[in-house]
């Protein structure tokens, strides 16, 4: 009957919903592929233009207010005026006390502080300081003391708390005569200013959020934001055990470190190395141990969920159970018990399945035994929260989904495969990619179980040793505490471990559909 | 006299992720007089509901104003425009008794227990859920949860009551129900209302005036009456009324001072008040939109000359009529509304699907629509 | 036919059979290394390890020692008033941030989102290495480290939102127009409303909030800084056996350990595990 042969489909072309299902399987799976690969240089397109624009957004928007700041002076009252030199004057005079004895208040506050410290502490800030803490004889004690000169710390730290200072200032500033403008507009609009007891009220209502949300955000810049921002900083010095900064000083290095860790040929510091390698690794534990936790986790739950099963509640609470248990504990115990000469070792040559201490199992000093271990016991460790996670969305699946599909013949793995895995992997989808990111820096189950042991001669570096199982975030915790301690070593991997996860996290959030709309959920 | 006026009101969305702007209530006019019920209807996503949540001040409202008793309350936040408001899904309080959900508005005013009590059993007494007053919202059926919600709004004695498709939640019988209660209800409650629904029974049923929107804009407003009998325009004749009023593409004629309408091959003089009206106002002679509804078009036999040759595709028994979905010799559809009463049996079996009828529109009561404007040729 | 409608029971039977032998497995599995650890901390004829499992010589030994010998008792009274601190600071950090996101809407909510997201990304540890430096200054290591513990558990807490955000937001916002429509304010209708709706998740932040700190490693440890008097249970217990000759010397003891603070918290978590059940079930994948 038909003439013509269909037509040609190219998978490397944009096809259109009708010609797409037209695909077999695993056409489309590849068609999928191919174009989230052909995505990816779009994406990073519209990163780099999405920061342009913020830049320029940001400039633009600094201009409008210079100038909108600028015609506020021309056509403001005096009480305007004066505010742009007194800071809370033009509120003082129109019946806002309490807000105008802040704003002057932080500006008195603030002149005092750049005049007694603030200059000092930006010219250090540039060097970091010039003389180190020295022994110096005194003739009076006769004895060396030291004397205090500049500490490179502290240099950075009061540079930096300076510079947010200013900003804060600027910020202060720029409100306080925005706020004289609305105050202004609000009094020739014939309304009645707010008082004192107003603003209070709206904090308990209109402005509610702020109320809520000032301690935690006044607790999270000072405990994230600020010393995210130093440790980025020292990223670009020689702080380290040598140079500590007051027995003797760092200074900037500019890029220097992050060549080191990136540079194959620097000398017989292997640290390019070490770095490659302890990222694959990274990469990989986080794949197996979010993989096997989801999988087996949802396995477990599907047995108990299973209809005809009984004492479901026993089985639940058996496994709830064991993680009640401090992780540490757990960890720690297994760890022992599986060590050279622990209890399984120990029972098995006791039972006669070993002959001689020569054939005990060395778990923990062989590179690939002790990663296999790691994982292995991490499912243990992980398999009941998972449990229980994916309990609770297995039971909100529609039973009469299964109804339909029994009805239209499926078998189980049918069953499980067409409904149950797409429906969980839909919901589950940011959960999966906060567990993935939780696994790059787990650093409990590593720590407590192998302390990143074996170690390997290989990844022995300027830094100080790390070992086959050691993960990115435990690499970093020996290289601060190890004994160079090398801070700046910590900063940049600190800052590569950012890098990877929020690389990871762009192109989750490009693929998986359920993490775009938060509203949707609601 | 709590009037309500809403004066270009508008409601534009900043949707950031697009780019664009999306406004979704064009410069809204209404004058609600006091103790009036007023009824927004329209299919979803036409503004109705945008349009009543800023009135009550759960939207913020983009441009013009909205007062209230005299005062504008664009700045005031919901609990100081002394309003009531019934939400479609209920919104009790699940963790509250029924005593406790109807006087959550009075406990938030400090008022003294005796008051609480009196007022909250005065509603629940109207209402008819004195029994339930102890239990908690989720022992309730829905038609209970709607009285408690309607009681909760009740006690407040508020200048306004807003009701958000109060009705949607529950099955055809009880909001048929709840439907004449709330028709009584409103002869004991001294107040204005706002009541919004997408069911033009409802909007029929129980406005004084009905507000008929589409996109955001207001098609028509007027009394049920109004509304039904003179549809500014093709989309509110077809909106209101059911089964949905045919719509033919015909024209109008005009010989010897006379104007006809041609749909199929016919020639029907449009004499009335239609036809006093368009020499009045000295319409030309057009294409035109008919509109026709079911219940004007009657079934007939060959012999009448402007008899229209169908055949039946489905016949509904609805009980007390049937409902003919009939197909013209050009393949257009059209739906015919036959009283059962008026037939005999003989006449019913020929009704079946698959026969062929004749048939012949009412031309006195005829609704011309303009091609471009879809607007009433006499508005 | 007949035939065939017993082949289908019987196959269901030998089904639940399977299922039924593998969960005995796996709470084997789960439970044994448990069981051990009560048998070994019970164990008084050697302090090593060994290669069975019931104790020749029972006895409390390990206990008594344990209580006398070190400073485990510091340990754990360090690790409690911390765990209580945390709890009550946590909880109020983190509810007030979850509420604010699930049901307020301002100018910058999303950039507050994105930032809490962005700063997540970077490993907490990093942060510690200022935070210890400066808390050293003040003389909040060593031996005081326990406030310090507290702020730096409690102070970025509130970037933890996503559980409890994601059960705020199963909450039908219609109650809160409705209670804002019946004369209450924001505020009102946080503690009236909310409030009460969000008892599972309330208990459940809180039980998270305490439990977190007797199961930390990390911070614990790099505050504490070898300093025996400001561990806690955690740091302490594995400093009993970080070192070969110490593992030696204080295994059972450390086993001891392990069962004593395991022992409250598992009470206190079966006790209340019908809202953490709830929370995480509720909130953790919404989020």
């Amino acid at each position: 009957m038909s003439t013509k042969a269909e037509k040609q489909i190219s998978l490397f072309d944009n096809l259109s919903d009708l010609d797409f299902l037209r695909l077999n399987k695993f056409q489309a799976f590849l068609y999928k592929l191919i174009h989230i690969i052909k995505a990816i240089p779009g994406w990073l397109l519209n990163l780099l233009k999405a920061i342009g624009n913020i830049i320029r957004n940001f400039f633009i928007a600094v201009k409008n207010d210079i100038v909108d700041i600028f015609n506020i002076f021309k056509n403001g009252d005096y009480k305007t005026k004066t505010s742009f030199l007194v800071m809370g004057f033009g509120h003082l005079t129109r019946g806002q006390i309490v807000k105008g004895i802040l704003f002057l208040v932080f500006e008195v506050v603030f002149i005092g502080y750049m005049f007694i410290c603030g200059g000092y502490w930006l010219g250090k800030l540039i060097t970091l300081g010039d003389t180190a803490t020295v022994s110096v004889y005194d003739p009076v004690l006769d004895t060396y003391v030291l004397q205090a000169n500049d500490d490179s710390f502290k240099c950075l730290l009061y540079g930096v708390l300076t510079v947010i200072f200013i900003i804060a200032f600027i910020y202060t500033y720029r409100l306080n005569i925005k706020q004289n403008k609305t105050m202004e507009n609000i009094i020739k609009s014939g309304k009645k200013i707010k008082s004192g007891k107003d603003d209070l009220k709206s904090l308990l209502d209109d402005e509610f959020h702020k109320t809520l949300l000032a301690l935690p955000i006044v607790g999270i810049s000072a405990f994230t934001i600020f010393p995210i921002i130093f440790m980025i900083l020292v990223a670009f010095t020689n702080y380290d055990g040598a140079h500590d900064g007051y027995s003797n000083l760092f200074s900037w290095v500019g890029l220097t470190n992050f060549n080191s860790l990136f540079n194959l040929n620097l000398g017989n510091d292997n640290l390019s190395v070490a770095f490659g390698e302890i990222l694959s690794w990274t990469l990989m534990w986080a794949v197996f141990a979010t993989f096997t936790n989801y999988f087996l986790g949802m396995f477990v739950a599907m047995l108990i969920n299973k209809k005809g099963i009984k004492f479901k509640k026993l089985w639940r609470g058996i496994l709830v159970l064991t993680s009640a248990v401090p992780q540490f504990i757990s960890l720690l115990y297994i760890s022992k018990i599986f060590s050279t000469s622990g209890l399984i070792n120990g029972f098995l040559l006791n039972n006669g399945v070993f002959t001689s201490t020569g054939d005990f199992i060395r778990f923990w000093e062989d590179g690939t035994l002790a990663r296999v271990m790691v994982i292995i016991i991490n499912i243990w460790i992980g398999i009941p929260y998972l449990m229980l996670i994916t309990t609770g969305i297995l039971m909100n699946i529609p039973a009469d989904l299964y109804e339909s599909a029994n009805i239209d013949g499926a078998n189980a793995w049918q069953q499980f495969s067409r409904i149950t895995l797409p429906y969980m992997l839909f919901v589950t989808g940011p959960y999966l990619l906060t567990s993935f990111i939780g696994n790059i820096n787990n650093f409990n189950v590593i720590y407590l179980l192998t302390a990143g042991g074996p170690d390997n001669p290989l990844l022995l570096t300027s830094g100080g040793a790390a070992g086959d199982t050691d993960l990115l975030i435990t690499w970093l915790f020996k290289i601060t505490t190890g004994a160079e301690s090398k801070y700046y070593l910590a900063s940049v991997i600190g800052i590569m471990i950012f890098v990877v996860v929020a690389v990871l996290s762009l192109i989750v959030y490009n693929v998986i559909p359920s993490t775009r709309n938060e509203e949707d959920y609601q | 006299m709590a009037e309500v006026i809403l004066k270009d009101v508008k409601k534009i969305y900043n949707a950031e992720k697009h780019g664009h702007e999306v406004i979704a209530v064009h410069d809204f006019n209404l004058h609600i007089k006091d103790k009036e019920f007023v009824v927004f209807v329209g299919p979803s996503g036409c503004g109705k509901s945008t349009t009543l949540r800023m009135i009550a001040g759960l939207e913020e409202i983009s441009e013009g104003t909205i007062s209230i008793d005299g005062t504008v309350v664009n700045d005031l936040q919901p609990k100081d425009r002394d309003i009531a408001m019934v939400f479609q899904n209920y919104a009790l309080y699940p963790h509250l008794s029924v005593f406790e959900n109807m006087a959550f508005p009075l406990r938030l005013k400090n008022a003294p227990q005796d008051e609480v009590y009196k007022k909250v059993t005065e509603a629940a007494e109207i209402l008819g859920i004195t029994e339930y007053l102890t239990r908690k919202p989720r022992a309730l059926s829905g038609g209970q949860r709607q009285r408690v919600a309607i009681g909760r709004a009740m006690v407040r004695d508020s200048k306004v009551f807003l009701m958000d498709e109060p009705l949607s939640n529950l099955d055809a019988k009880l909001r048929n129900q709840m439907r004449a209660e709330i028709i009584m209800l409103r002869q004991k409650i001294d107040s204005t209302f706002v009541y919004v629904t997408h069911d033009q029974t409802e909007a029929m049923t129980l406005g004084d005036r009905i507000v008929i929107m589409k996109d955001g804009y207001i098609m028509q407003v007027g009394t049920p009456d109004e509304v039904f009998d003179m549809p500014d325009n093709l989309f509110v004749a077809e909106f209101i009324g059911a089964p949905k009023m045919n719509t033919i593409k015909t024209s109008l004629v005009k010989e010897d001072d006379k104007y006809y309408v041609t749909p199929f091959g016919t020639k029907l003089v449009v004499d009335g008040l239609k036809g006093d009206a368009l020499k009045e106002k000295n319409v030309e002679a057009q294409d035109i939109i008919l509109g026709v509804r079911p219940e004007h078009v009657s079934v007939t036999n060959e012999a009448d000359e402007n008899a229209i040759k169908c055949k039946i595709k489905v016949n509904e028994m609805m009980g007390s009529e049937v409902h003919l979905h009939v197909e013209t010799e050009d393949g257009t559809s059209l739906i015919v509304r036959v009283p059962t009463a008026e037939l005999s049996h003989e006449e019913r079996t020929k009704l079946l699907a698959g026969n062929d009828i004749y048939i012949t529109f009412k031309a006195h009561v005829m609704h011309m629509f303009d091609v471009e404007s879809e607007k009433n040729l006499l508005v | 036919m007949e035939k065939k409608h017993m082949g289908l029971k019987a196959k269901n039977r030998l089904s639940n059979g399977l299922v039924y032998f593998i969960l005995i497995v796996i709470s084997c599995i789960w439970l044994i290394p448990f069981v051990c650890l009560v048998l070994e901390s019970l164990r008084c004829e050697c302090t090593y390890q060994v290669g069975y499992l019931i104790p020749k010589q029972w006895g409390l030994d390990n206990y008594i020692n344990l209580f006398t010998k070190t400073d485990f008792p510091v340990w754990f009274k360090n690790t409690f008033i911390v765990g209580l601190a945390t709890a009550a600071i946590q909880t109020i950090m983190v509810l007030s941030m979850s509420y604010v996101l699930s049901r307020l809407r301002f100018r910058g909510r999303r950039f507050l989102m994105n930032a809490m997201l962005v700063l997540g990304m970077f490993p907490g540890f990093l942060s510690l290495i200022l935070i210890y430096k400066v808390f050293s200054w003040l003389g909040m290591t060593g031996a005081n480290s326990i406030p310090g513990l507290i702020l730096v558990y409690t102070a970025s807490s509130a970037m933890g939102y996503y559980v409890s955000k994601g059960y705020f937001d199963t909450i039908p916002r219609s109650l809160d127009e409705a209670a804002r429509v019946d004369g209450a304010n924001r505020f009102q209708v946080f503690y009236k409303v909310i409030m009460p709706l969000a008892k599972p998740i309330v208990i459940y932040t809180i039980l998270t909030a305490f439990m977190a700190p007797w199961g930390d490693f990390m911070t614990a440890k790099y505050l504490a800084h070898n300093t025996s008097m400001g561990m806690n249970v955690a740091v302490g217990l594995q400093n009993l056996i970080a070192k070969p000759e110490s593992m030696a010397a204080n295994y059972t003891m450390f086993c001891a350990g392990g069962v004593i603070v395991a022992i409250p918290i598992t009470i206190l978590f079966m006790c209340l595990q019908k809202y953490y059940v709830e929370g995480v079930t509720g909130g953790a994948v919404k989020g």
